[in-house]
């Protein structure tokens, strides 16, 4: 062990006091000041591990344990939590859990107060801690008021005010917006340029770590399958697929466009693993450059020599513009000049004066920041909500007339965390329980049940408690209760929620199957702008309350300086086709797979 | 709907009282509205409602909070007024006559003024207790409660218990509706339903999932509390300084003359 290492991991393996084994065979060094990426699917052991460093397990968490662990000179195992508190500080995913007082300041102080810190120095760590997540003169505010990114922001401060060496963060953007997402990388960003604080970070946004990483570690099933810098681990496209992990778009297009697989050279074993990670070494190669300074111009600018020299080709036919609106369509659902505000304290207007059709047969995407009106409208589409002013009707008629059943037989909505509508023993009952609530003669009701049980493919499960389901199959329960009222329009609300890279379009699938197969009406809300670009085909952006835009997926995209407003990034591939427009690239092109049926290599010349 | 008990900041004389002087004017309302009852406490009670609304009124509190907390209270308002109103032992001017049903010295038939009245005068009785703690807790910082509750003695732990309470109810009442939501969209609708269908089949579907969230909830929690050093064996810091001044005499020599003049109308009366 090196004298620079603050974490050292040899041989460990760790296993649930279920018996289930989270973490096999791993070995990781880390010196002081360096930043670590651990990437995986869901269930690779990335929470465990930062359980394993901080202490959780085996103080909050049973479990047993063997290989050798040291962080900041001690074994977290041996340690009670509040002394491995005073080196590591973590921060968890979910900021509602880790906001326990009445103000931020009070927040703040709570760690350093329990360790019995001077007064003057716990305001020192909290000014110096409000001022790098720049949260200042929110001291007073009830953490809860706080927007999302301001909410893990305020956590990450707490975590600070402890002034841990080492700083763990599980996931701690996968529950945000864009802006929150952005304003939460840009304090891991300073704290990364402030150089003396160690941090480990899982996370499933690769995109977002690139600039960051000196170190990736990719776990599959608890073993280690990639480990090195992040130029070589980013070079392994394919295991990277295999182990549920993204490879960032634009090494990836750099990768399948521009041939760089194609380069071989080795990636070298990680520390201590000769033979234990077979898969690891490969053929690839390091990504050439800085990966923080790839950019969507850079890459084009590659693309673009790469035509110029006649080694790939432009076919501009190859992927033909979309056809939309169903002008003939009825309208299924409207809104008429819709206002809603919250009482407050303070009042909220969540919907300002909006009108909009949905057509039946459509696949509409609703993208906008947190706090843009997108959830109050589509709650006011389910009757959840009443406007203030205006009306929603479904079929000309008006909401407000209908009974919550009635309403709830044409139009499904599936919330993004089903554990607030999960209460029956089995799956099945799940499942019946709406068609119960709406009058559906119980001899119809076995062959609902288990037509959409098959539907999300858990027929095998109808017996099963729900809470033994995993969290993805407890979404598609969800839908599959939704589905069995055979509603006209589906609503699903962020189906990529705490999804990683292999799952996070499952239920959307589902979503696609139903709209093919019924000619029903889906509308997604997302912040996945890939998703959008792949299955809406009409785009409805809110900002503050209105629709900012409104129009075909691949127009709306377009539009990038409108789109700013709501902080909306079209997708890698869109912005690709813009630069490339002079080549004659498509402007509706906005999928990966579309960007490579138009730029095709040249015969003869090798590209992966 | 907002939680009655959040701390509210603002700079008023009622948010710069020491904590320990609303402590003592909780402690105050509580003895009072333990007095014995009877229908002549209307001027005592509604004395020191009036009190405790100038409170309200200089602590700068939203009216709207105040109508909250009359609505939760209203059902159990209107029920008192009912159940007075047909039962009081001492009634016996008619307002409105249903029929005769003689139980003891009560016409159970007939709602008279009396009841009636005691009936109101018990519902202002539970408006004096219930005003006096969301005053305290809307106008004291969670550090200052933490460092007056210390100073009383009180464990640190219950001391945060409290504290961490308060903030946990927002977070219980999102999860409530968010849970009544969900259920709604199955087309299960609770605030449809009637006291007695509520109370046989309605809560199931929202309590059970209620309560599955609040233990895994209730986990993170506690990894967050003790990641922070939460039980560690050391003194912990006193984070507010509690100093007294003028003001703070001259606001408990007016509480204490309040409930001084209250407790003489009611014994003296």
């Amino acid at each position: 062990m090196a004298s620079d290492t603050i974490i050292s991991l040899e041989d460990v393996t760790f296993s649930y006091q279920e018996d289930v084994v989270a973490l096999r065979e791993l070995n990781l060094q880390v010196r002081q000041g360096e930043f670590v990426v651990v990437l995986g699917a869901n269930g690779a052991g990335k929470s465990t591990l930062c359980y394993l460093l901080s202490g959780i397990v085996p103080h909050i968490y049973g479990g047993r344990r063997r290989g050798n662990v040291s962080v900041a000179g001690l074994d977290p195992w041996d340690e009670p939590l509040y002394i491995t508190s005073q080196h590591l500080g973590v921060l968890m995913q979910d900021p509602e859990v880790q906001l326990f007082m009445p103000t931020l300041r009070a927040e703040l102080a709570f760690g350093p107060a329990n360790l019995g810190i001077s007064r003057e120095e716990i305001a020192r760590r909290t000014e110096a801690a409000l001022a790098l997540t720049r949260l200042q003169g929110l001291e007073e505010h009830n953490p809860r008021d706080l927007s999302g990114g301001q909410k893990q922001r305020a956590a990450l401060a707490a975590v600070l005010t402890m002034n841990p060496a080492i700083l763990v963060l599980d996931e701690p953007t996968s529950q945000l917006d864009p802006l929150g997402r952005w304003e939460v990388v840009e304090a891991i960003t300073r704290l990364k340029e402030k150089g003396d604080l160690t941090i480990v970070m899982t996370t499933h946004e690769t995109e977002e770590i690139l600039h960051l990483a000196d170190q990736v570690l990719v776990l599959d099933r608890g073993a280690t399958v990639l480990q090195g810098p992040p130029a070589q681990v980013f070079a392994q496209s394919a295991r990277l697929e295999q182990a549920g992990v993204k490879t960032p778009a634009l090494i990836q297009v750099r990768a399948d466009l521009l041939g760089r697989q194609r380069q071989v050279e080795r990636l070298p074993e990680p520390p201590g693993e000769e033979g234990a990670c077979p898969q690891t070494g490969g053929e690839a190669t390091p990504l050439e450059g800085r990966l923080d300074q790839l950019t969507v111009a850079s890459v084009a600018q590659e693309i673009r020599a790469q035509v110029e020299a006649g080694r790939l080709a432009v076919r501009a036919g190859a992927v033909p513009a979309p056809l939309f609106a169903r002008p003939d369509s009825p309208v299924i659902l409207e809104a008429r000049q819709l206002t809603v505000q919250y009482p407050g304290p303070p009042k909220v207007t969540a919907l300002r004066d909006i009108s909009l059709e949905i057509r039946q047969g459509e696949f509409v995407g609703i993208v906008g920041q947190n706090g843009s009106g997108k959830s109050t409208l589509v709650k006011c589409f389910v009757g959840l909500l009443r406007p203030q002013k205006g009306q929603v009707l479904i079929h000309g008629q008006d909401l407000r007339k209908m009974s919550v059943g009635a309403i709830a037989r044409r139009v499904g909505l599936v919330l993004q965390n089903p554990d607030y509508q999960l209460f029956t023993a089995s799956c099945a009952d799940e499942v019946r329980f709406g068609l119960r609530n709406v009058g559906v003669p119980p001899e119809k009701i076995e062959a609902r049940v288990s037509e959409a049980l098959q539907h999300v493919g858990l027929a095998e499960e109808a017996d099963l408690f729900p809470f033994r389901l995993s969290f993805g199959d407890r979404r598609k329960l969800a839908v599959a209760a939704t589905l069995a009222l055979e509603p006209e329009v589906l609503i699903m609300d962020e189906p990529t929620t705490a999804q990683d890279h292999r799952g996070r379009y499952q239920l959307v699938e589902l979503a696609k199957r139903f709209h093919e197969e019924r000619r029903a009406t889906v509308l997604v809300i997302t912040h996945d702008v890939d998703l959008i670009a792949r299955y809406a085909e009409r785009l409805i952006v809110l900002c503050e309350g209105q629709v900012l835009l409104d129009g075909p997926t691949a127009t709306v995209f377009s539009q990038a300086e409108t789109l700013r407003k709501s902080f909306v990034v079209p997708p890698v591939a869109a912005q690709l086709a813009r630069e490339l427009e002079s080549l004659g690239v498509p402007p509706h092109v906005m999928t990966l797979e579309d960007l490579y049926r138009v730029l095709r290599p040249v015969q003869g010349e090798v590209v992966a | 709907m907002q939680p009655m008990f959040r701390y509210t900041h603002r700079d008023t004389p009622i948010h710069r009282l020491h904590p320990l002087v609303k402590m003592v004017y909780v402690a105050l309302t509580l003895v009072l509205v333990m007095y014995p009852i009877t229908a002549g406490d209307m001027p005592v009670l509604l004395t020191w409602l009036g009190f405790s609304a100038v409170l309200w009124a200089v602590a700068r509190i939203e009216l709207q909070r105040f109508a909250s907390l009359f609505k939760i209270l209203l059902g159990t308002f209107i029920f008192l007024v009912l159940i007075q109103g047909f039962t009081y032992r001492g009634g016996h001017t008619p307002l409105i006559v249903l029929g005769h049903l003689k139980l003891w010295e009560a016409d159970l038939g007939v709602m008279t003024r009396e009841g009636t009245w005691f009936g109101l005068v018990l519902c202002v009785r539970i408006l004096a207790a219930t005003s006096a703690l969301p005053l305290f807790v809307m106008t004291t910082r969670a550090s200052a409660i933490v460092t007056a509750m210390n100073r009383l003695r009180v464990p640190q732990t219950a001391s945060f218990m409290f504290v961490s309470a308060l903030s946990f109810t927002s977070l219980l009442f999102e999860m409530w509706n968010s849970i009544v939501e969900a259920q709604k969209l199955r087309a299960f609708d609770i605030d449809s339903m009637n006291v007695f269908k509520r109370a046989f089949r309605a809560y199931v579907p929202i309590i059970t999932p209620l309560i599955l969230l609040l233990f895994r909830k209730g986990n993170d929690f506690q990894i967050a509390m003790e990641t922070k050093g939460f039980g560690a064996p050391v003194k912990p810091t006193e984070i507010e300084t509690l100093t007294t001044r003028p003001a703070d005499v001259v606001w408990l020599g007016l509480i204490v003359s309040v409930f001084v003049v209250c407790t003489v109308i009611k014994f003296a009366g």
